[in-house]
């Protein structure tokens, strides 16, 4: 008598689950795919590997399975692509200025060789999106060529020549310069901290040096670097580079100045780092609002194991 | 019955390798050991501020050119040359290698050279050069390459740092 009651009332459960299943299926809010405007112009195996693992997120092609037309997972892939194509869309990226181009596919590349992309939920239920080692060396011979060397550029050399009598020639006379949209002040002694890495960049042309504030110098002699310590700030800043006749590549056009200031409590919303940056020999700051360190993050979060640091530092400055 | 233990025991299996992807775990420091100067050198220049840096594609190097407080005042607020008496610059060339973190960016490798060009405190006396080369780093003979080599230092300008 009471198994029979039982199984009616798993009977009622499970119709009532299917119902709302159902039920979920009519509310499904369709993903919504506007036509391809711009796609991206590259060769046909570079395409083939970027449509095999990238398009199903950051085009307006989504090749979806069945599993991810039915709610509620379907929601979750619709929000998932939305938020993708914010980030990078294959099928609008020829909007972009050249540079930018490059420098999203530099950043898809890195994403990848990080293993952050395609992300771990996707590549689960979607094992064929992987990138192949030879897939991404194939992405990386397309983007920076054996042979490529840069040459001298006297356009560029005017304006950094212009740029280097206007600033030797102020004095110390410090510039009036705005805070961040995040509310971080500049900090201009930077320039008088300890180096602690230098690099140069063939994906965007630049040189950089990464200063080390004293608790950065004093965590590095003491390898306390992962975690930072609060009060831990680098700065990076970046010029373009100059080649010379000698085919020397020098500092040319000063371009930014960033920062990363440790402070776990502070900065817990972006993952206990306060991210700051200035454009330009005017300082101008970076990003139209606060929401700009969303950019720093997502570039940051494949580097989670390392307290979200890129910069390999050099010890010795004690 | 088959089919569906085999799921089960998929979907297990990929939630815990999942989890396992998330957990913190410690990583070791990521501290350039190999771009470390080592060997005895008159001054550390790690501990001194910059006044400028480069890179030779062709030979595959980074240098980045340092100087004590005379030295980086003088370059960082003059164009014009020779540096003020007890002006120490010290140049530091490294190997180049991939950045194990960036695809597009290359970082230092082992230090090949330091060079040290000082300024004397009497007049008319010509600068000193010193060069260490090596692991560990040693001093080399002075050669006649050397007044090509201080010139080389001393010419360049300081990086704008605004």
């Amino acid at each position: 008598m009471e198994s029979r009651s039982n199984a009616r009332i798993l009977v009622w459960l499970a119709a009532a689950a299917l119902a709302v299943f159902v039920a979920l299926q009519l509310v499904n809010p369709r993903l919504y795919s506007p036509p391809v405007t711009a796609e991206l112009q590259a060769p046909a195996e570079v395409k083939r590997i970027l449509k095999t693992s990238c398009f199903s997120c950051h085009s307006n092609e989504p090749q979806l399975l069945w599993f991810d037309r039915i709610a509620p997972a379907s929601w979750l892939v619709a929000s998932d692509v939305y938020e993708a194509r914010r980030h990078l869309n294959f099928s609008e990226i020829g909007k972009l200025p050249a540079a930018q181009q490059k420098a999203a596919l530099y950043e898809a590349v890195n994403m990848i060789q990080l293993d952050a992309m395609p992300l771990k939920s996707y590549t689960l239920m979607h094992p064929q999106a992987r990138v192949s080692p030879e897939d991404l060396a194939v992405l990386k011979d397309y983007l920076h060529p054996a042979e490529s060397v840069t040459a001298p550029d006297e356009a560029m050399k005017a304006t950094a020549d212009a740029q280097y009598t206007a600033w030797i020639h102020a004095g110390a006379a410090p510039l009036t310069v705005q805070p961040a949209p995040n509310g971080i002040a500049y900090m201009p002694d930077y320039k008088n901290w300890k180096v602690i890495a230098t690099t140069n960049r063939f994906d965007n042309k630049t040189l950089r040096v990464i200063f080390g504030n004293d608790v950065a110098v004093k965590a590095i002699a003491e390898h306390h670097t992962n975690p930072w310590p609060d009060g831990t700030t680098f700065a990076k800043a970046a010029w373009f580079q100059q080649v010379d006749d000698s085919g020397e590549t020098k500092i040319g056009a000063f371009f930014q100045v960033e920062f990363m200031t440790k402070d776990a409590r502070k900065y817990a919303s972006t993952e206990g780092w306060g991210f700051s940056r200035w454009r330009g020999a005017d300082l101008k700051p970076y990003g139209k609002n606060a929401a700009f360190t969303n950019e720093c993050t997502g570039c940051h979060a494949p580097l989670r194991h390392n307290d979200y640091v890129y910069t390999f530092p050099i010890a010795g400055q004690q | 019955m088959k089919t569906y233990r085999k799921a089960l025991f998929v979907v297990c299996v990929s939630a815990i390798v999942s989890l396992a992807g998330c957990s913190n775990k410690p990583v070791a420091s990521t501290i350039n050991e190999q771009a470390t100067l080592t060997g005895p050198l008159p001054y550390n220049p790690l501990a001194w501020r910059v006044i400028t840096s480069s890179v030779n594609e062709h030979k595959a190097t980074m240098s980045t050119l340092y100087g004590n407080d005379v030295a980086v005042a003088y370059a960082r607020a003059n164009e014009g040359r020779p540096y003020p008496s007890g002006s120490v610059i010290a140049l530091v060339t490294w190997s180049q290698r991939d950045d194990p973190h960036w695809f597009g960016a290359r970082i230092a490798a082992n230090a090949q050279a330091v060079e040290f060009v000082s300024f004397p405190s009497a007049a008319g006396v010509s600068p000193a050069y010193e060069r260490y080369e090596g692991a560990p780093l040693a001093r080399v003979a002075a050669n006649e390459g050397d007044v090509k080599r201080i010139d080389y230092l001393v010419s360049q300008r300081a990086a704008v740092t605004p």
